[in-house]
């Protein structure tokens, strides 16, 4: 049972963050390397909130806002001069976003690693099925859910979102129609570096806080982004549980085997179904 | 005072020219065609009026005001639609949203979902189906009714008529008289004279990027043998 809990609560975890990386993308046709970087300055801003107010609550409500915030401006005044360019432009620059921020971190808070606590209200654990549970792990798994109801209703029920999935197939005739794309683009970025932050909040109080902590969940949403398809977001909801159920169960079962088997399904994937196994032609959701 | 007008256009895709020079108008409730063969850069004109190709050097003109550094969704809230070739329907959206979409940010007016509906009945039967599930006259009809719903004065279809069975094309022809007898000009392109001959007032023949011959529709029967070379293949 406790696997299990693990497993759909590290799931969730990831898809917060790779639903921002695949929005981004399907809109921008930007892969966002520093989107580790967001989820960090989401857990450090966590941290720095919880140590001068002691609320875990008022990080998971500021620091999202915060991160869409430095998103906007990362979108507007770095990368909108070079969408007409060519991609490796918009690469470099995510890249090159990923330095400033790991040393503006390092400059405010230093190398040393920090904590902090889950919030007292989840300090207990339960016991489901005969087995203790943390129940912040429970938590995750449903704001986790809650999050990825909410952006499923606002991709395909909101006005937002029906922009959103029409500008990230043809943004030329959403033009036509006289709507602005490149504000679109602003806030799609922005809403995607918040989703980041939101994930390092969540993620704060399970993990070291550390400078390097941005990089090596990047990549375990890199492959969940590649394995439901790019753009595509119930392809990162399926993808993240996919990998977070693996990761859980290996490390139960097969600890030594669990970044083979991670890697397995990314290049099976890439082999037998590149489009991403859970893509359907022209969606965006 | 002319609706739209076109004057001394240069466009280039990269280092190419594309269109030379070229000058065209429509004036306020018309009808004008743009005939020319494959590759005559009929497209890439209509792209040029609507913003999404840049002047390299000459001047766009919208109800008298000079609108040249426009981008096309300024031009779409001056009143200016584009229903492009190929239709370009949204596939990740169904029928419905493809059409509301259009009412985001779109000029208020005359034309609302439920007149497009009572226009294009079939549109309302297939409300839920996704835009890359429909016929290609469906299609097109979506396509149209989009471009209405922004409310313009100026209605820019290119090539509507292509690859749809002779009924359809039919059904099409009468809708467009029908929006032109509200008042609404448009500027249709074809690569042939059957519906230009039907519906417009003025005619405009393209080739090579130039505009070769423009007229009324009477002067061009009477030079139908020059202008059918222009155009054939
Ligand atoms: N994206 C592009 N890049 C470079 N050249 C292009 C591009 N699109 C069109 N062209 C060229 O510009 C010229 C005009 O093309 P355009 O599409 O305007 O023709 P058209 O009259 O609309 O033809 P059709 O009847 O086939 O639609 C052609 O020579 C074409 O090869
Ligand atoms: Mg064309």
């Amino acid at each position: 049972m406790s696997t299990i809990v693990i497993g759909l609560s590290m799931g969730l975890l990831l898809f917060l963050l790779a639903a921002g990386l695949t929005l981004i993308f399907g809109m921008l046709r930007v892969i966002n390397f520093a989107h580790g970087s967001l989820y960090m300055l989401g857990a450090y801003c966590a941290y720095q909130i919880v140590q001068t107010t002691g609320s875990f609550w008022l990080g998971l409500l500021v620091a999202p806002f915060l991160a869409a915030a430095i998103g906007a401006l990362m979108e507007r005044v770095a990368l909108r001069p070079v969408y007409a360019r060519d991609h490796v432009y918009q690469l470099l620059l995510t890249f090159g976003f990923i330095l400033v921020i790991d040393e503006a971190v390092r400059l405010f808070w230093g190398l040393e690693y920090k904590q902090i606590a889950p919030p007292d209200l989840f300090s207990e654990p339960v016991a489901i099925l005969g087995s203790q549970v943390p129940t912040y792990r429970l938590f995750i798994i449903g704001f986790g859910a809650l999050i990825a109801a909410g952006l499923f209703f606002m991709l395909e029920r909101s006005r937002y979102g029906m922009v959103i999935r029409a500008a990230s197939g043809d943004p030329e005739m959403v033009q036509t129609l006289g709507i602005s794309v490149s504000r679109i683009r602003t806030f799609v970025f922005a809403f995607g570096s918040g989703l980041a932050a939101l994930g390092g909040v969540v993620a704060a109080p399970l993990l070291p806080i550390e400078l390097g902590m941005g990089f090596s969940v990047i990549i375990d949403c890199f492959i969940v982004v590649v394995i439901g398809g790019l753009g595509n977001i119930r392809g990162a909801v399926l993808g993240a549980l996919l990998i977070g159920m693996t990761r859980a169960l290996g490390y139960t079962y097969a600890p030594s085997w669990v970044e083979f088997l991670t890697f397995v399904l990314l290049i099976a994937t890439l082999v037998l179904r590149p489009e991403g196994l859970f893509s359907r032609k022209g969606r965006a959701a | 005072m002319s609706l739209l007008q076109m004057r001394n256009c240069d466009v280039y895709y990269g280092k190419a020219k594309t269109l030379h020079d070229i000058s065209l108008d429509v004036e306020e409730g018309e009808i004008v065609s743009l005939i020319g063969r494959n590759g005559a850069g009929k497209s890439t004109l209509i792209k040029a009026i609507i913003g999404l190709m840049g002047l390299e050097r000459g001047e766009r003109l919208f109800d008298g005001r000079d609108v040249t550094g426009l981008a096309p969704e300024a031009l779409s809230r001056l009143g200016i639609a584009f229903v492009p070739e190929n239709r370009r329907i949204f596939a990740a959206l169904n029928v419905d949203e493809n059409l509301r979409i259009a009412t985001v940010m779109g000029r208020t007016g005359a034309w609302d979902l439920r007149r497009i509906y009572r226009l294009f009945p079939r549109l309302e039967e297939r409300k839920d189906t996704p835009g890359d599930a429909l016929s290609g006259g469906e299609q097109q009809m979506l396509a149209v009714g989009r471009g209405l719903l922004t409310n313009p004065r100026l209605l820019l279809l290119d090539e509507p008529t292509e690859g749809l069975a002779p009924l359809i094309v039919q059904d099409l022809v009468a809708a467009m008289a029908a929006i032109n007898a509200e008042g609404v000009a448009i500027l249709l392109v074809e690569q042939n004279l059957k519906v230009p001959l039907k519906l417009a007032q003025r005619q405009y023949v393209i080739d090579n990027g130039r505009i070769q011959w423009h007229g009324q529709t009477g002067e061009l029967l009477e030079n139908q043998e020059k202008i059918e070379a222009l155009i054939s293949l």
